[in-house]
């Protein structure tokens, strides 16, 4: 269907962190938030990105992110996020959880 | 803190300004949407199609709302509704499981379920319709005998009328006292249990009738009042078939004509719990203790309660009531009621005013009901606890899938939660049953008005399911969510934990240690339950049928009719008696006048050589009156002497026959045979046998003087109110029949022929007893059975788990039997921990169930001998099955299957 290289959807769980993580570049809004990712990821990681901005708003409701209302240096008038303490808190948590269920399963595909 | 009272916010802006926050978040898309299409522009499509292709890498809008919805925390019904189908899932998959937990679970729930019924008319709600029950006493007098006190709730219509009039701690007082008396005559005849009441009973008590009126004031004027009948609603159904246009009809009562003037509601029973069938004012006197009984302070048989004024409490009713008492008293001056104290209590008190032993029985059951909960709680965790383990690798799979452990929790408590209710569903069930015998069988008097599951038992039912369900999911769900990800899917289902072991040790000798303590409750039970069967009462009441006659009411007759009406009606006796006498069914029949726990009477008795009589603890002397082949009759044995002849009764011999106490405290040492008895203004009565003592009323009662006169002398001295004994050679049901059929044919004006088994009149005392050691004895083994399938569980879990190392001794070369004895000390070892700790836990409960045991010690040794046996045994037999199968491992496949 699509012209572009095989993409993976993201593992359920994990587009908290990756946006938190996004975000302690800077500030930013959620299609710069998108882009960023699927270029650091190479393309393989497509952010489904209707689940982006609940997300982000699930992650400002929790504390995570800030947002304000800016312009664009295009004159559009754009959310901005940013990372908050608690935010870089739970980013480190979840790296930590990550590497763990990583190895976890990684132990599980290792050929018996 | 901050961060959560910052986190608290945060979610309350989002719910209050939701619309707001959504709207911001369509901007938001829109913007991202146009700069997603802008960049397919540049790149060289078409200006729909751009935006076609950022929709669809955009989503599915209602996918989004979903997951929108699950990310914020917003209960959806969509997430709920998963749960149900995995609980379900779970459920149905597991049937065995299921069906053990729901079993388990509804044993003991319907056990309290059960009790909570009972306990809730006994206790918390008291009598029906009663208004604001709390505010309603019954009276006691205690009065002071030498060093003897004694409390009745027994008084004289004057100590009414004057507490009536002057003691302004009560609204209103009013009277009762209840009857058997006879409706109708002849073959139609039947007993009905008659409620005399004062005009304002009840509208103190706040009832009024469902059909007509209820007494007027001045209905109940003394010395007699009106001949009118309210009918209980029961009694309307059954013997008028509900009609309506009872009111002003007439019905015979006792030989009167009484109008029927109006309907109480269902199941009304007054101040007590015994079912009535009919309510009569209390002034008419047809029964009644002579003709001054309105003045008499002497006349004690009415039952006082009233209505306290808002704010008194009871102990300035008891001021109040005892001053306004002894201003009031003008009687006897050397009575005890001169200087009487009276005193307020609730209704469900007994005449003595203390809780009945029935209700203080009750009140252990239920106790014991929960704990029969407790256990079978332990023994449900203890299986969720096993299937946690068994279930560790899928539960480490759905939380490496990205499961929230909150939502895992969630879904594990969901399970065990359904099944608690489950578990109550099936309670239910058990309530029914087991409230319909426990009310039918152990409680029969009681005149149940709700229904055995009523709306508060079906509450108190679901809410101890769903606690239950709570209770024994959180700890197995707690743990799952805990689970080490990495080392739960690398291992197999084998290893639970040291940690889980312990846990389930601890949860299996609790359940042991807790049937242990209910088993030596029931054994205690049991053993009192003995001793008052065992107990030699001086009488034979389960052999003998007692025969009562009740003759249409003599009181409006002129003097000389009846006197020669009373005289044929002593000598219908003799015929009765010679006529039972020669039916087939009887063994032997006599006359008496005072039927041992029914009634007792005293004379003025003085003995030649002595000024006064030694008073004993339990009163007396007490004289009856009886005919020829009495002692044979009710299986009193004789000492010495000889009784009452034929000749004795009809010849008015003046002899007497006195009880082993008598004959030991008038002439101690010496023989009483020919000693004079002076009864009122006789002369002398010479004593010609001595017999056993006989109870008089109780079970409990302290040694009393007893003599015996030959029937007939009783007239002379101004008792009276003759009974027949009957000793039935077999059944004693089919002799009942023919007894009635039989005298009634002999004479036609007999009102009604009672015939009742003695035990009867004994029965509601020995009913605490009864109610005791069976339920504790049901409950005690329904413990038991639960306790020793949780220790199977344990045990048959341990072998399952530790196979990998049995298999690894078998193939060192281990034998059988040690394998057996390795699992069997395991098990034996448990239950004898259990034993243990629930003996301590009875020795130390002991000291509380000691009022309501009889003749038993709490520390039986031999109750506790055999109770630390039994459960040794049911150790052992637990641990049998998963013994033999853990010596049958085979090592080659446990060690392959790693």
């Amino acid at each position: 269907m699509s012209v572009l290289p095989s993409r993976a959807e993201l593992l359920p769980g994990t587009l908290a962190m990756l946006v938190l993580k996004t975000l302690t570049v800077g500030t930013m809004h959620g299609y710069a938030i998108a882009q960023h990712i699927e270029r650091l990821s190479e393309d393989v990681l497509r952010v489904q990105e209707g689940t982006l901005y609940p997300a982000l708003q699930m992650m400002e409701v929790k504390g995570w992110v800030r947002s304000e209302w800016k312009l664009t240096p295009t004159k559009r008038r754009a959310r901005y996020y940013s990372i908050t303490a608690a935010g870089r808190k739970q980013l480190a948590q979840e790296a930590k959880e990550f590497e763990r269920v990583i190895a976890a399963v990684g132990r599980v595909m290792q050929p018996a | 803190m901050t961060s959560w009272l910052r986190g608290l916010w945060l979610r309350a802006r989002y719910y209050l300004f939701r619309a707001r926050f959504d709207r911001e978040m369509e901007d938001e898309m829109r913007f991202h949407l146009e700069l997603r299409a802008a960049e397919h522009t540049q790149a060289g499509m078409s200006e729909q199609d751009a935006f076609d292709t950022a929709r669809r890498r955009f989503g599915n809008r209602t996918s989004l709302e979903e997951h929108r919805r699950t990310a914020i925390g917003v209960p959806s019904l969509e997430t709920l509704g998963q749960d149900i189908r995995y609980v379900l899932r779970a459920i149905r998959y597991s049937p065995g499981f299921s069906t053990m937990v729901i079993a388990t679970l509804g044993i003991a729930i319907g056990a309290n379920a059960a009790m909570f019924g009972i306990i809730d008319r006994l206790m918390l709600r008291g009598p029906a319709y009663v208004v604001d029950p709390d505010r309603v006493v019954r009276l006691y007098a205690t009065e002071q005998n030498g060093n003897e006190q004694s409390t009745e709730s027994i008084f004289g219509y004057v100590t009414y009328a004057h507490l009536r009039a002057n003691a302004h701690a009560f609204e209103d007082l009013a009277v009762y006292s209840a009857t058997d008396a006879t409706v109708g005559v002849g073959a139609d005849a039947h007993r009905i249990r008659l409620g005399r009441v004062s005009a304002n009973f009840f509208s103190l008590l706040g009832v009024g009738p469902i059909l007509g009126r209820v007494f007027a004031p001045n209905e109940d004027r003394p010395p007699r009042g009106e001949n009118v009948v309210v009918l209980d609603e029961g009694y309307w159904r059954r013997s008028f078939g509900g009609d309506r246009g009872v009111l002003g009809r007439t019905t015979v009562i006792g030989g009167v004509t009484y109008t029927i003037i109006g309907v109480a509601p269902q199941g009304f029973t007054g101040a007590e719990l015994e079912r009535r069938d009919g309510w009569v004012p209390i002034s008419l006197t047809y029964w009644g203790p002579g003709p001054d009984w309105p003045t008499a302070w002497d006349a004690s048989w009415l039952q006082i309660i009233g209505r306290l004024q808002p704010g008194v409490t009871f102990d300035q009713a008891n001021a109040e009531a005892t001053a306004a008492h002894r201003r009031a008293y003008d009687g006897p001056p050397n009575s005890t009621m001169r200087t009487a104290s009276l005193s307020v209590a609730p209704l469900r008190f007994n005449r003595a005013g203390k809780e009945q032993a029935v209700t203080r029985v009750s009140r252990w059951l239920v106790a014991v009901t929960t704990i029969v909960l407790l256990i079978a709680c332990a023994n449900v965790a203890n299986l969720f606890l096993a299937r946690a383990t068994r279930r560790r690798r899928e539960v480490a799979v759905r939380l490496a899938l990205g499961i929230g452990r909150g939502r895992l929790i969630r879904l594990l408590m969901a399970e065990s939660v359904v099944l608690g209710l489950l578990g109550s569903v099936a309670g239910l069930a058990v309530a029914v049953a087991g409230g319909r015998f426990i009310r039918g069988v152990l409680l029969p008097n009681v005149a149940w008005t709700n229904r055995t599951v009523d709306l508060r038992v079906l509450l108190v039912t679901a809410l101890t399911g769903c606690a239950t369900g709570l209770l024994v999911g959180l700890a197995p769900a707690l743990r799952s969510a805990r689970l080490d990800l990495s080392t739960a899917l690398k291992s197999g289902a084998r290893e639970g934990g040291a940690h889980g072991n312990r846990t389930r040790s601890i949860l299996a000798v609790t359940q042991a240690a807790l049937s242990a303590a209910l088993l030596v409750g029931a054994g205690l039970f049991l053993s009192s339950l003995q001793k008052v069967y065992g107990l030699r009462l001086g009488i034979e009441p389960d052999r003998v049928l007692t025969v009562s006659f009740d003759w249409p009411s003599l009181g409006d007759l002129p003097g000389d009719v009846k006197d020669r009406e009373r005289l044929r009606r002593n000598q219908f006796y003799d015929a009765a008696l010679a006529r039972v006498r020669a039916m087939s069914g009887v063994e032997r029949a006599a006359v008496v006048v005072g039927t041992p726990f029914q009634s007792s009477m005293t004379i003025a008795l003085r003995v030649p050589g002595r000024d006064t009589l030694p008073q004993l603890p339990g009163g007396g002397p007490y004289v009856r009156a009886i005919s020829d082949d009495y002692f044979a009759t009710a299986g009193t044995h004789f000492l010495r002497g000889r009784p009452f002849t034929r000749a004795d009764v009809t010849g008015g011999a003046r002899v007497a026959i006195v009880n082993e106490t008598m004959a030991r405290t008038l002439w101690p040492n010496r023989d009483p045979i020919g000693e004079c008895l002076l009864l009122d203004t006789m002369p002398c009565s010479h004593v010609v046998g001595v017999v056993e003592d006989a109870r008089r009323f109780g079970l409990r009662e302290d040694p009393a003087m007893q003599y015996y006169i030959p029937l007939g002398e009783e007239r002379a001295l101004g008792f009276g109110g003759r009974q027949m004994f009957v000793r039935p050679r077999g059944d004693v049901a089919t002799l009942r029949e023919a007894l009635r059929a039989e005298l009634a044919r002999l004479d036609p004006s007999v009102g009604f022929v009672a015939v009742e088994l003695l035990q009867d009149s004994l029965d509601p005392q020995i009913r605490p007893w009864r109610l005791g050691a069976n339920m504790f004895a049901l409950f005690g083994a329904l413990a038991l059975l639960v306790a020793a399938i949780g220790l199977y569980s344990v045990i048959a879990y341990l072998v399952t788990q530790r196979a990998h190392e049995l298999g690894v001794r078998v193939a060192l070369g281990a034998a059988q039997s040690n394998i057996v004895g390795l699992v069997v000390r395991y098990g034996v070892g448990l239950a004898a921990v259990g034993v243990a700790i629930g003996m301590l836990l009875s020795l130390n409960a002991g000291r509380w169930i000691e009022p309501l045991l009889f003749d038993t010690s709490p520390r039986n040794p031999a109750v506790f001998l055999l109770v630390a046996v039994v459960l040794l045994v049911v150790g052992l037999l637990a641990s049998v099955v998963p013994a033999w199968r853990a010596a049958r491992v085979n090592p080659i496949e446990v060690l392959r299957a790693e």
